[in-house]
């Protein structure tokens, strides 16, 4: 029963910070290595933030979904669409979108490494003390409970924008095809600013949720993640809601599963063990729809 | 034997090794595979060298050879496996590949020495067979960039639907890359093995990926005048940033996004685009179409990188 | 001819050989110092800076190397970067002018410099890194032994404590950690008579430990053991907590540094060992705290400076044993020194074994804000 709790919040952090890179990356094609950089900048603002004045967490978690979401924006303006732009091709895109991201992820976290001098930091000034409650022989922290019902409000309201909406109707059809979707007179870039926008903010909200989780995060906690999401997202099929929530909830029960049968020496190779397996058997991924571009 | 020379012999061996580690990356880029293997196969070449120097006591020769070998066989049979995958996709399935044998060794006991890793070897290797070994990679990558194997590599690339259609086994040259790729990042792993004489946890990270992208991307993905023009630059940039000091990674990163901005063929390809233009500043005459007199000192893939910047 | 031996263009031709040997000391001593700055272990870098720079003004404006002569360090960053360091530490080989090294503290850097170092006969003195592979020969010492060695002056804490069982969560990617989490703790255990319930390997990017913890503590362990690196610390602290724990934690010295600051509360009742702590009642240590507290404003120096100030003053002993400033003196020079009694930042009259400084240790406790020193180890 407690392992389930441990799957339920670990696996709830992986989809806050998955839903944004999956959304990104299935609809308007950015596989945004600036992710993880994005979820620390979050976090790091808001321990600066406190250094000057008490702040209670739901306006931490406010103040962090704007920073994630204008840093977000601001490399969609900045970077990706300059780079789109002046590209020879869609594949030569794709390269270099990736590229940019791992130059532009090193900004802020060079900032935040040189400010903290690498040291952990947390969010700890804000006063906030997780209470716990047991339920049945089984302790549950309230920001355990916090964390599950941010992830899965996020991932209804997303799944129920792309699904009913005409706007999310209009983003999907840019993952399956832009150029058709540009002649039926969807605007990419301005689709792409929301989009972009939307996964910065989750990225923030992702983590503020996890610092408080942790107790303390470093400037360096973003990469970990990030392939931990790249694997969420492989598995559970890129542009597919439901499918990001099954994967990163797999991905978390098999770490877990792995680290109490065994020694916890091959936990890592669990993520990298999935990608790979995905890719060979069901590139599409679980639930992924959209037809991989073979050979 | 030069003062200069002695005290940064390190880092000219970490440019001939990057020089490696980033054709590695770049050959199967320019087959039209995105495929990130050759930091794993790195990884590879890396501890193979290590355990046949401390365990057979091979000399430097057959350790190079053998630790290309395993490391191009480990990607052939890669290949075999993911070769269906394309674009994103695959280079996700080549990153898991790389960390995978991250995690081997790290959990590989004494055949890895865990965190520690191993150290201590030392073989008969020399600056001479060193030079020599990267001048003939660099000469065979040459010949793949001229003439008819270059054109039908460049139409595998853009596309292989069309070369298939004339007769080109597309599949056969996807696996080529996979195995090449193998071949050079494992011979890129041996040589730093040798030259450094330990190995560790740093010869299998994430960041490698990110080192041997960032080098061909900034010195152009299309030409192995690139590989070596980011090789050279991103080994000796550590040094020159060191007045930079405490900002080193910032002014890094800044480097790297504006080149993934502003140089879409990277430097070689902007050298070639400026060479261009000054040809024809200096020799202003009427020209029946751009690009289509013959000029025999211009490889073809460069040729295609400034058609290429023509083209925009 | 190996390329690790500094081959000019394939043919065999010796190295710079340092300053020449002989008679007295020159009027400027050059010492590299290599450090890492950047990255990762910033911190303990910018630290060690400070002992660094201390001990060499002392040793300056006390006139120890005799009239005239001063003590020059010439500090290089490493960035965090394995090439870095190595390329730096050749270019001191290489550099007539330079004396002895100072090595980075960082194990990954140090396995890269040490092979230089017997190679080149590069006298070279490391601080911190606790790996294998550091001291290798005649030219290597290192300040102090790994924590390994010093783990069990925690004997005498949990012998008081009279726990029967421990359970551990520990980081086997990092080889001192490993060292402690599979060797060290586990032959205290043995020693005392407690049995090890759990014993469990968490990776770099285990972030969260809520599972890990649960499988410890499902084996009722009567105390529970962290070893831990960076925020791992803070955030296993708590959720052990979290997971109805409330009892001491045996940890270790990356705890400190204000590590566990970020878990409040939670991380009171941390236990771990010091090769040295500002608190400590040795004298010589006491000496060495009133002075970098002179220095620096009042603050207190973390275990980086102790060991860098010690680190150059064993050069400088050295340097004055040999009356040269050429390096196989100076490497003769340093294993007479070896042999002798040490006294220093690091404690009084400590003895070498196979050049590593040896420590008792200090127990530190951690009470939610601050470090307090439980106990030095007998003497």
């Amino acid at each position: 029963m407690q392992e389930l709790v441990a799957i339920a919040s670990l696996g709830s952090v992986y989809l806050l910070f998955a839903l944004g890179l999956s959304t990104a990356w299935g609809t308007i094609g950015i596989l945004n290595f600036a992710h993880g950089a994005i979820f620390v900048s979050a976090a790091y603002g808001c321990y600066e933030l406190l250094e000057v004045r008490q702040l209670p967490v739901p306006v931490l978690a406010v103040v962090a979904i704007l920073i994630g979401a204008t840093m977000s924006l601001l490399m969609q303006v900045l970077v990706f669409d300059q780079v789109r732009r002046r590209a020879t091709s869609e594949r030569a895109a794709e390269t270099r979108i990736l590229i940019g991201g791992i130059g532009v992820a090193m900004l802020p976290i060079a900032l935040a490494s040189h400010q903290t001098k690498n040291l952990a930091f947390g969010l700890s000034a804000s006063g906030f003390e997780a209470s716990i409650w047991t339920v049945g022989g089984v302790r549950v922290s309230s920001i355990q409970v916090a964390t599950v019902v941010c992830a899965a409000g996020a991932a209804a309201a997303l799944a129920w924008y792309l699904r009913r909406t005409r706007a999310g109707l209009a983003l999907r059809s840019l993952g399956v095809d832009d150029q058709v979707a540009a002649l039926m007179g969807i605007d990419r870039r301005r689709y792409a600013w929301a989009t972009m926008a939307v996964a910065g903010g989750l990225a923030g909200l992702a983590g503020v949720l996890l610092t408080l989780n942790l107790g303390a995060i470093s400037a360096e906690s973003g990469d970990a993640l990030l392939i931990k999401a790249f694997a969420c997202v492989v598995l559970g099929g890129v542009g597919s809601t439901v499918g990001v929530v099954v994967g990163c909830f797999t991905l978390a029960a098999s770490e877990v599963w792995v680290l109490t049968q065994t020694s916890g020496m091959w936990v890592e190779a669990v993520s990298f063990g999935i990608i790979f397996a995905v890719l060979l058997l069901r590139p599409q991924g679980i639930f992924g729809r959209q037809e991989v571009r073979r050979v | 034997m030069s003062a200069f020379y002695a005290s940064n012999l390190v880092l000219v061996q970490a440019t001939l090794v990057a020089i490696l580690l980033a054709l590695s990356i770049q050959v199967p880029l320019r087959l039209g595979v995105f495929s990130l293997a050759g930091v794993g196969s790195y990884g590879i070449g890396a501890y193979v060298s290590a355990n046949l120097v401390l365990r057979e006591e091979m000399g430097a020769l057959p350790t190079m050879l053998v630790s290309g070998l395993v490391a191009a066989a480990v990607g052939l049979l890669l290949g075999v496996i993911i070769y269906r995958l394309a674009g994103l996709y695959l280079a996700m399935a080549t990153i898991a590949f790389d960390l995978t044998v991250g995690v081997v060794a790290l959990n590989g006991g004494d055949w890895t020495g865990g965190p520690v890793g191993l150290f201590g070897v030392f073989t008969n290797l020399t600056m001479g067979l060193l030079f020599g070994t990267v001048v003939l990679v660099l000469v065979l990558v040459h010949l793949t960039e001229v003439g008819r194997l270059s054109r039908r590599i460049t139409t595998v690339r853009e596309d292989p639907e069309l070369a298939a259609s004339m007769g080109v086994n597309v599949r056969a040259y996807r696996l080529t890359a996979f195995v090449v790729s193998g071949f050079l990042g494992g011979l890129a792993g041996c040589l730093n093995t040798l030259t450094r004489s330990a190995v560790g946890l740093q010869d299998v990270s994430f960041h490698l990926v990110v080192v041997a992208l960032t080098t061909i991307i900034v010195g152009g993905a299309l030409s192995w005048r690139g590989a070596v023009i980011g090789a050279v630059l991103f080994t000796w940039l550590p040094s020159v940033l060191e007045v930079v000091g405490e900002w080193q990674e910032f002014v890094y990163g800044l480097i790297v996004v504006l080149a993934a901005i502003f140089l879409p063929t990277g430097l070689y390809g902007l050298w070639c685009s400026v060479r261009r233009w000054l040809v024809d500043r200096m020799r202003p005459r009427p020209r029946p179409r751009p690009g289509s007199e013959p000029r025999p000192e211009a490889p073809s893939a460069a040729a295609a990188a400034e058609q290429e910047v023509a083209a925009r | 001819m190996s390329v690790v031996v500094l081959a000019g263009c394939g043919s065999a031709g010796p190295a710079a050989s340092g300053p020449q040997g002989g008679d007295g000391l020159p009027d400027t001593v050059r010492l590299m110092v290599s450090v890492p700055l950047t990255g990762p272990a910033a911190f303990a870098g910018t630290e060690a800076e400070k002992g660094y720079e201390l001990a060499v003004e002392e040793i300056n404006e006390t006139g120890f190397l005799g009239e005239g002569v001063t003590l020059e360090i010439d500090v290089k960053d490493t960035q965090a970067s394995v090439q870095k360091a190595a390329s730096d530490f050749t270019a001191a080989v290489s550099d007539p002018e330079v004396s002895a090294v100072l090595g980075s503290l960082s194990s990954g850097e140090a396995v890269a410099q040490s092979p230089i170092a017997e190679n080149q006969k590069m006298p070279t003195v490391y601080i911190q890194a606790g790996s294998p592979g550091v001291v290798l020969g005649d030219y290597t010492y290192r300040f102090p032994t790994p924590m390994s060695a010093y783990y069990d002056v925690l004997s005498q804490y949990v012998e008081e404590q009279g726990w029967d069982s421990v359970g551990v969560v520990y980081a086997p990617w990092i080889p001192t950690l490993k060292d402690v989490g599979e060797v060290a703790l586990p032959a205290m255990a043995e020693e005392l008579g407690m049995e090890v319930t759990a014993s469990v390997a968490t990776q770099q990017t285990t972030q969260d430990f809520t599972a890990p913890i649960e499988q410890v503590l499902a084996t009722d362990p009567d105390v529970v053991s962290i070893i831990q690196a960076g925020p791992a610390n803070a955030t296993a602290m708590q959720q052990l907590r979290q997971a109805g724990y409330d009892g001491p934690v045996l940890g270790n010295s990356s705890a400190g540094a204000g590590t566990l600051a970020p878990a409040g509360a939670a991380g009171a009742g941390m236990v771990w060992p010091v090769d040295f702590a500002p608190g400590a009642d040795d004298p010589a240590s006491q000496e060495f705290v009133e002075l970098y507290r002179e220095a620096n404003d009042g603050e207190d120096p973390y275990p980086y400076a102790a060991e860098a100030y010690d680190a150059v003053w064993f050069v400088a002993r050295a340097l004055k044993e040999a009356d040269s400033a050429g390096r196989e003196e100076v490497k003769d020079a340093m294993a007479t020194i070896a042999a002798q009694p040490w006294t220093g930042a690091l404690g009084t009259d400590r003895e070498f074994e196979d050049n590593n400084l040896v420590v008792g240790g200090v127990a530190i406790e951690w009470d939610g804000s601050q470090e307090n020193v439980l106990y030095s180890a007998e003497r």
